[in-house]
């Protein structure tokens, strides 16, 4: 008896040594047999976890680029989904069908771009931002400025590599828009400065708008594609003027922390404004 | 007990090391260091024997449950710390079975090219077995290999730096 105490506490740690052997080949084989996943399930569940708030950190250093390729994403899609085309005659195609019937083809009225806030304002009365593109990368003035939350502003200066944004938040902006479901037209300006509110003007006194409203743009200025996000109605009083109301709208674009603003060309602006000018003139 | 404290941070810093940092590293698409082994190599020799196998399975299976692996760093860490004794023996050239207290594993207690050469054979045991479990195959061998020798010189490399680092200074003088 003796001695097989003895030879125990001699050979212990060979025993324990041969069980913990035996039990990481049996892990190993555990975790290469292709139906049974309860072991690595049950570390999964512990460890994941942790793997998963260490990630989140290691992801935050590679957001930078993310973001980017997320924007110029952003860029295609916008180009994909927009839909405002002008129907032209192809005369190409009319020509080889040699039909009477003639065909037509699209040509697109926008064009998208992105660029980055370098500086803002938005706790003055004339508000501005500086962008970090300009009229090398074909950014022209009343160029469209959107946030990835809806309308922004508009290109009011271009140098060569920067260009200045009038936000909605100046008392010079003037964006018209549209209140749905009502359809009525009339114009967001800004005057409280406060750079989460503005005011929607030349909405008819009989018109039925209600808080929570959508206001959209309606693509009237040229510079604006029709349907863009602009805000929510926050207030609507009967104002002193009597045959309109006088409609608060919470803005939908973050001024305080925007960052990447999409800008839109429009085509055809040159175009139009020269028949605008004409129309003026007469 | 102030012993047993500072070898419990140090396996604690060393395995968040590992598993925050080198296991993420692949230097040349295949080089990653085991950093964690240090924490095994200064373990004091005295302990009883089966406390270290123990030791070196918990490590080895922490170390698993992190890189998706489980089984294989444990079966490699159990096997290492089993043979550490006897490479211990071997670079002291006596066959004294008794470690003293003097006996450490460290840097200051023991010249450069016994460490050097304690921390190359012992990573090597770990790295061989390790790959070896891992890849489950001897086709292209000469990868397996290749990535064998390159984890066991770059861990080697990172462990020795880590160690000539932070001993403290005050054993060498003594």
């Amino acid at each position: 008896m003796n001695n097989l105490i003895e030879f125990f506490k001699k050979a212990f740690h060979i025993i324990v040594l041969a069980v913990l052997l035996i039990l990481s080949i049996v892990m190993l084989g555990k975790s290469l047999s292709f139906n049974d996943y309860r072991l690595s399930r049950a570390v999964q569940s512990i460890v994941g976890p942790i793997q998963k708030s260490g990630m989140g950190m290691v992801h935050r250093f590679r957001l930078g680029p993310e973001n980017e390729a997320l924007v110029q994403q952003n860029i295609e899609l916008m180009r994909t989904f927009d839909n405002m085309f002008l129907i032209k005659e192809d005369t190409i195609l009319t020509e080889m069908s040699k039909l009477d019937s003639t065909h037509t083809k699209q040509v697109r009225l926008y064009d998208y771009t992105y660029a980055h806030v370098i500086f803002k304002t938005t706790d003055r009365t004339f508000n501005y931002m500086i962008v970090d593109k300009g009229s090398n990368d074909g950014i022209m003035r009343d160029m469209a400025v959107l946030s990835p939350q809806g309308v922004a502003g508009v290109v009011t200066d271009v140098s060569q590599n920067f260009a200045t944004v009038r936000p909605i938040l100046h008392p010079e902006s003037r964006i018209s828009a549209v209140v749905t479901p009502a359809n009525q037209n009339g114009t967001v300006i800004w005057e409280d400065n406060d750079p989460r509110v503005a005011y929607l003007e030349a909405i008819p006194q009989h018109s039925e708008i209600n808080i929570g409203d959508s206001v959209f743009t309606n693509g009237f200025s040229n510079i604006f594609p029709k349907g863009l996000f602009i805000g929510t109605v926050k207030e609507v009083q009967v104002g002193n003027n009597a045959s309109f109301l006088t409609i608060k709208i919470n803005l939908a674009t973050h001024y305080s922390d925007i960052y990447t603003v999409y800008l839109v060309e429009n085509l055809f602006k040159a175009e139009l404004d020269s028949l605008k000018a004409n129309f003026k003139d007469e | 007990m102030n012993n047993v404290l500072s070898n419990l941070l140090r396996f604690l810093l060393l395995l968040v090391a590992q598993i925050t940092i080198c296991q993420h590293i692949c230097l040349f698409g295949y080089m990653t260091p085991a950093l964690f082994l240090l924490a095994l190599f200064l373990l004091p020799l005295e302990l009883p024997l089966s406390l270290q196998y123990i030791i070196g399975f918990a490590t080895g299976f922490v170390v698993d449950a992190f890189a998706h692996t489980l089984g294989v760093s444990t079966f490699a860490c159990t096997l290492m710390m089993f043979l550490r004794p006897y490479i211990v023996r071997m670079l002291n050239g006596t066959n004294n079975n008794k470690f003293e207290n003097i006996d450490r594993p460290e840097p200051g207690v023991k010249d450069f090219r016994w460490i050097l050469l304690y921390t190359l054979i012992l990573t090597s045991i770990y790295q061989i077995s390790a790959v070896l479990l891992e890849t489950m195959t001897v086709r292209n061998f000469g990868h397996t290999l290749l990535v064998i020798i390159g984890n066991i010189v770059f861990s080697v490399v990172v462990i020795l730096c880590i160690e000539f680092i932070f001993h403290p200074r005050t054993k060498n003088e003594a």
